[in-house]
Order: C-alpha cells, then structure tokens, then sequence
C-alpha cells in the first residue's frame, strides 16, 4: 500500500538516502533499521512532506503523496510521532486529540461547523483514543505536565486520531526501558490490529525483532537488506554495517 | 492630586483596553506566523477611513460606520496576509517584515492621494451624558470602550479555548511542525487568524477614532507604535500579557499626559518601553512564557 519509488534526498553533496525502493504491505508491521545517520528519519520526513525528495516519489494506495501538501497527507491516512516527543503543550490532552482529527470525514464538514464548532473534545472517537490509551482519567490535564510515558502514548493516540491508514513511528521506544518496550509492543500491536499498517524506525532490537513482520536495513542511505527479522539478522552486510566487518561472525543480538 | 490620579486611571484603563486589542492583533498574528506584521497599523487605518468616508458621504449612523470600519481592516489585512505573508513562505520572517513595512507606505500613501485634507471627522459617542460616580468623572465613549474590549475579549478567549479554529491556531504558535503533521492547514489557518486580528484591530480602531472624533492617516503609524510598546511590555506571544501591557501603557499615559503633558507622556511612554526590555525581558506575563518567548525571538 505504501511504496517508496528510487526515492533519494540529497542534501549538498550528502546522499541522505539514495535511490530506496520499498513497498509495506496493508496490515504489515514494518521495521525500518539501520546505523545512526543511515536515513531513516529522513525517510519519514519524506512520507510526510518535511521535505521534498531530489529523486523518486512515495505513493500510498496509488496516490501521489510527493504532490500533496503536508496536511492533505495527513487527510489521505499518513500519521507520524516524533523522536523527540512533539505534543501541544498547551492543550488538554483530549484537545490534543480532537484538533488532531483531520482525517477524510473531518475535512468534508462544512466550513463553519468545522472551525466554530465547540467542545468536540467530548467527541465518541475522542474518548475512544483515551482509553485505548489509557489516558481517559487525564483528559482534561494539560499535555505538558503529563508524565514521559503518558507523553508517548498521547503523542501515539493523536497520531491515531486522523484515523490513519499506515502510522510512522520514530523511535518510540526512545528512553524507555526494557519492561516498558514490552509494553510498547503490545500496544503497537493493538495498533496494527485496529487496522492500521505501521512503519517503525527503532534502535531497541528486541522490539523491531521480535514484533515486526519485515524489516528494511539501511545504511549510507542505501537499502541494504530486506526480509523477515530472521533473515536480516543472519545477513552478513547488516552485521558489518552494525558491527564493523571484523564482526561478522558474532549474532546481531540475543534473542 | 489622589483624586486626579483616580481619575487617570480610569481614564487609562479604558484607553489601555483599546491598547491591549492592538497588542492582542499583533500578537495573534506573530504566534501563528513568527513574523512581525508592521502593516497591522495602516491596515486599521484603511478601515477607520473606510467608516469616515461612509459618515460623510451618507452621514451614516454608528453601526454602519461600524461595520465599514471592520470591513475595511478586514480587507486591507488580507491583501497584507497574501501580499507580505503568504507569498513569501518558509524561515523568511524578515523579509515579510520588510515587506509588510512597504505595504504600510503603500496603504498609507493610497489612502493620502484619496483624502487629502490634514484630517477628518469621525462619529463619536459624545451625545450620551457625561456619568458621574462621586467625585470621578467617567466619559460614556471610555464606558463603551472598556465594555466592547471586555465583551471582545471574553468572545476571543472562547474562541481560542473553545472551538476548533481555536485550538488549531494554538497549536500552530504551540509546535507547527506537530500542527502541520496532524493535519492542520497551516496557510488557511494563518489567513483566518490574519483576519480574526483584523476585526480586533479594527474594533480597536473603532473605538479609538469614536472618542478622538477626527482621524489623521498617522493613525496607522500611531497603532502600530502603541499596539507593539503593549506588545513589547507585556511579554511578546502572550496573549494574557498583550493585554496587560496595554492596560499599563495606557494609565502610565494618562498620569504622564495629565502631570507632564503631552511631550512628557512620549518620553515616559518610551522609557516605560525601555525599562520593560531591560528589567523584564519576558515581559510582565512573567517567567512562564519566558520559553516560548526565546523561541520565538530565535524565529524572528
């Protein structure tokens, strides 16, 4: 459903990523790899439209997402969350999620109706995202004095309230510990279960192995390998761009 | 001399409340875009002409004259918005000042070539009585002038609390870039909110032009000036210390004009603007907003 067509993004003379086909399939969870600095982010901010590709396009289901603006992006089923968690302070946390509702239905409301109406906080879908995030008894708590992980799950369900087609997620294990990433498997797992397609970009392998259906490799910009986590975890390119090549022989990690 | 300084403050008050809708107009906009819009001013200006013109071709009565006003804001503020800000986009934020600075004279100089006399006449509310609480005075045009900014306050503060449009234009002085990835439109939104600082503008303009009863097109540059000190004063992005700040600028005014006079009201006025920026940079909306205020200085 979402493919990625010889997309390549230089910045100068760096090749941030370079000439990457890919394509994730409806219902997939899909994991995006690859030393710091391999691309991956840059990826994300291509799908979303933080910046224009030098070379190729991104399509979902057939559409051109490279021609769109980022908010109709976000309206045709793209969804992100951000490494360094990016909430609206400022706004309760069901505000958060209702100002974030601009999927398909939300864009054909009348204009009126759609920027005088009040209280859509209170919204069925609104207190549905709070308790699959288990933040219904802080809705009307202002998102800054969340704690980190309720930040998390709140900038997860804002993401949701587009009601996207494939969600992006940087690194959301990022600062969490072990226990916590079991958690954030199960959760992205109900995710994907809501039928939503996910692409997680993830440093903690133990996540990106042990939930995800096919992972990518990147390195240098470059895709270089592809498969299902057991195959990626014995190919000899991965382990030298993690490892360095006099590594070859240790396992990735142990699972 | 207490009862003098009661008096002012008074007095102050109701112009401040004029003063503290110029420095919410501003404000709106610096927060949804990061950028100055000089032009806010003259803008005003185009429409409190627009309502004087009205007056004296129809000797139209004050609704009208009203609504002319508004319209007239309202529509110079949108040429400013496509003119100076939506068509130059991204990290440009001086250009668009620059650029709003040239609309300015333009809008000043059109407005000049059509009516130009040194002033002219504009409505006032002066036939109501004059009310008396004890040994105060209280002049109707500053009771309505302190009322309308009240009400429009209170009618902004649901708005932006309370409705979607609202929320959206907070989250885009919040984070744009989380605004703009949960779907936010960033460019009809920035539009509206131009035009929303417009009627506040223009309700200001209003109010102002009915209690002078005549207007000079320097009123554009005398908005802008007063609506940025308040601005300035009141911590910059903070709404709640835009209209601080022009509450303070305007009884700081008054005692200054009553007990120096005119000249000596500018030079307190300006180092009332320089104490604020050296003794209380963030402004005196205080140290919450200090943050945001870093971070939108670092984007201007």
């Amino acid at each position: 459903m979402l493919t990625l067509e010889n997309l390549s993004k230089h910045f100068g003379g760096v090749r941030a990523v370079d000439d990457v086909s890919l394509t994730i399939s409806e219902g997939e969870i899909f994991g995006l790899i690859g030393p710091n600095g391999s691309g991956k982010s840059t990826i994300i901010n291509l799908i979303t439209g933080l910046y224009v590709p030098t070379a190729g396009k991104v399509t979902l289901d057939g559409w051109d997402l490279t021609a769109m603006a980022q908010h109709e992006r976000t309206s045709v089923g793209v969804a992100r969350t951000f490494q360094n968690i990016r909430l609206f302070g400022n706004l309760s946390v069901a505000q958060n999620l209702w100002v974030a509702q601009n999927g398909h239905e939300q864009r054909r409301a009348h204009f009126l109706s759609r920027w005088f109406k009040a209280g859509g906080e209170h919204a069925p879908d609104v207190e549905e995202l709070l308790r699959f995030s288990q933040l219904h008894s802080k809705r009307d708590v202002q998102a800054s004095a969340l704690s980190f992980g309720e930040m998390r799950r709140l900038e997860m369900a804002r993401a949701l309230a587009s009601n996207p087609r494939v969600l992006l997620l940087d690194e959301p294990a990022a600062g969490a510990s072990l226990e916590d990433g079991q958690l954030l498997a199960e959760r992205i797992r109900a995710v994907r279960d809501r039928g939503v397609t996910v692409l997680l970009i993830e440093h903690m392998m133990e996540l990106v192995m042990g939930i995800t259906d096919r992972i990518a490799v990147l390195n240098f910009g470059r895709k270089i390998a592809e498969g299902s986590p057991t195959e990626v975890q014995a190919n000899e390119d991965v382990r030298a761009a993690y490892l360095g090549s006099s590594h070859k022989k240790e396992k990735l990690i142990h699972a | 001399m207490l009862l003098d300084i009661v008096q002012n403050t008074l007095d102050g008050l109701a112009i401040g409340s004029a003063y503290g809708l110029l420095a919410i107009g501003f404000t709106l906009i610096f927060g949804v875009m990061r950028r100055l819009n000089i032009a806010f001013g003259p803008s005003i200006m185009v429409g409190i002409f627009a309502g004087a013109w009205l007056h004296s071709q129809w000797s139209a009565g004050m609704i009208p004259v009203f609504l002319a006003t508004l319209a007239g804001a309202v529509l110079a503020s949108a040429y400013v918005e496509r003119i100076s800000f939506a068509a130059i986009r991204g990290d440009a934020a001086l250009a668009s000042m620059a650029s709003s600075f040239a609309i300015w004279m333009q809008l000043e100089e059109a407005v000049v070539h059509v009516f130009p006399g040194r002033t002219y006449a504009f409505p006032t509310l002066q036939t109501i009585p004059m009310l008396e609480i004890g040994p105060v005075f209280l002049r109707p045009e500053y009771l309505a002038m302190f009322l309308t900014a009240a009400a429009l306050i209170l009618l902004l503060q649901w708005i932006l609390t309370r409705t979607r449009f609202g929320l959206e234009v907070r989250t885009l002085a919040d984070n744009p870039e989380a605004a703009r990835v949960s779907g936010v439109n960033v460019a009809q939104v920035a539009f509206l909110t131009f035009l929303l600082a417009a009627v506040i503008g223009g309700v200001a303009g209003f109010l102002i032009a009915a209690t002078d009863g005549q207007i000079t097109p320097k009123i554009g540059l005398w908005a802008t000036m007063k609506g940025l000190i308040a601005m300035v004063i009141g911590g910059l992005g903070s709404l709640r210390g835009a209209l601080i700040g022009g509450l303070v600028l305007g009884v700081v005014e008054a005692q200054a004009q009553w007990f120096l006079g005119a000249a000596g009201r500018e030079i307190v006025t300006y180092t009332l603007l320089f104490l604020a920026l050296v003794m209380l940079p963030s402004g005196l909306a205080g140290r919450a907003d200090a943050g945001a205020r870093t971070e939108a200085l670092r984007r201007l």
